[in-house]
């Protein structure tokens, strides 16, 4: 490299460290002189462009990510929560066309089907096992003291079905998350079992009010029944003296009907009647 | 109601260092890139906004500064698209004064402002290695052209430079050995 070139490098590349253009500066003192201007001039140069930041900027960045983020996730969940509901509602109107004269849902289960509509339970509001503590807690609130809380309830929320006050819940089962709204005030009415859609429905008294399962298959409805039949009847059995037993038990000659995919009397005896 | 999900947490905590580590140097180019304090932050947040969008693409951290450097040069060129604007001259720029001895600040100045005046193909490279510390060969790839084309910028860019402030020719001082 002669001076020629290696000054032309330097204006180009001042910092180079290619080998021959350092070989070059160590070997000429006019170049290593013009090095240590340019040098010098760089560093003028470096400070004249580090022109002040605005005060918080990376702050601010941050915060308008994260708005986005929810603005994004919110619009996202709209489009989903309509997109489900125009479903729903499409495979409403279809099964009342189409099944209205031989499967009727019954006209509590009705309610909870169009509070379903409106009320889309998404996947991340499910949890695993909730702890018993919070379905309790919701069953307390609508003022029904359970015993125990059947395993596998991924959701519950305190949702209103019609004129009534209900516990929504989600249970997951192998063919699919089954919905389970118990309607705590739901007037005295025989259990049945019908269809909405491609879903299969049931709907059960229980010692007070009904329990409504809705699902993609009936297959562990009996079971869900009977779990929600234990928990809520040890809940009776544990805060209701003998008396109230037997004036529920004279009401409520179904009790044990539940687990019939029918809504039929059922086989098992009552633990406190017998 | 949701537990916590490690790998959205992990991907803010990356996002986050991203641009606490990132905003400043990429605000200045955005500023010497349009010569505008308020559209300079815009881009920069834009860009970071799409960063965060194409972070699971991001192979070599090594390579961040240059992946923002490109995202930021688009999303320049599709505002400039939007709504073109004079580019060649950003005389009018609002140059910020810093805090230093007044020498230091006319100096700074002096020097801002011949910046300012550079067309931009000459000030855009210049900011890249000044600034970003890219070799020649990093430059060229950032803008699509030949490293020999690069480095005649820079000299360019620098004798253009010098020209404006009265500084000597280091080739001219060649030519008198």
């Amino acid at each position: 490299m002669n001076c020629l070139e290696f000054r032309r490098h330097l204006g180009s590349e001042p910092g180079s460290q290619r080998k021959e253009f350092v070989a070059h500066r160590e070997a000429c003192p006019g170049c290593s002189a013009a090095q240590l201007r340019a040098d010098a001039f760089e560093s003028r140069l470096l400070h004249a462009l580090q022109v002040a930041a605005p005060a918080n900027l990376a702050d601010r960045i941050l915060l308008a990510q994260t708005t986005q983020l929810r603005r994004g996730d919110l619009s996202r969940r709209r489009r989903f929560a309509a997109f489900t509901l125009a479903a729903a509602a499409s495979i409403l109107i279809a099964v009342v066309a189409v099944n209205r004269s031989v499967q009727p849902v019954p006209p509590l289960s009705a309610m909870v089907i169009e509070h379903l509509q409106e009320h889309v339970v998404h996947a991340d509001d499910l949890v695993d096992s909730l702890p018993p503590e919070r379905v309790m807690e919701a069953f307390a609130e609508r003022g029904v003291k359970l015993g125990s809380v059947p395993a596998g309830v991924d959701y519950v929320h305190k949702c209103p079905a019609g004129p009534y006050r209900t516990v929504h819940m989600v249970m997951p089962e192998a063919e699919g998350p089954v919905t389970v709204v118990y309607v705590v005030d739901a007037p005295p009415a025989p259990g049945s079992s019908f269809r909405s859609g491609r879903n299969f429905g049931r709907e059960v008294r229980m010692e007070q009010g009904s329990l409504v399962m809705i699902g993609p298959s009936d297959r562990h409805f009996d079971a869900i029944a009977l779990s929600w039949h234990d928990a809520l009847g040890n809940a009776v059995a544990e805060h209701d003296s003998r008396e109230t037993h037997d004036a529920f038990a004279g009401a409520l000659p179904h009790l044990q009907t539940v687990i019939r995919p029918d809504g039929a009397a059922g086989s098992i005896a009552c633990t406190t009647c017998r | 109601m949701k537990p916590v999900n490690a790998a959205m947490s992990s991907r803010q905590d990356q996002f986050e260092a991203l641009v606490r580590g990132h905003s400043t140097d990429l605000y200045r180019y955005a500023y010497w890139l349009c010569g505008q304090e308020a559209l300079a932050q815009d881009l920069v947040q834009d860009t970071f906004l799409r960063a965060w969008r194409a972070l699971d693409r991001l192979r070599e951290v090594s390579a961040v500064k240059a992946w923002l450097i490109t995202i930021l040069r688009r999303e320049h060129a599709r505002l400039f698209e939007r709504k073109p604007m004079p580019s060649d001259d950003i005389d009018d720029l609002d140059l910020p004064d810093p805090q230093a001895t007044p020498e230091r600040s006319t100096e700074e100045s002096r020097l801002r402002q011949a910046m300012a005046s550079l067309e931009p193909k000459y000030r855009e490279p210049l900011v890249l290695q000044v600034l970003g510390g890219f070799s020649c060969s990093e430059i060229a790839e950032q803008l699509g052209l030949g490293e020999a084309a690069v480095m005649t910028q820079l000299f360019r860019a620098r004798q253009k430079l010098k020209g404006q402030l009265g500084l000597e020719d280091p080739l001219a001082e060649v030519s008198e050995l």
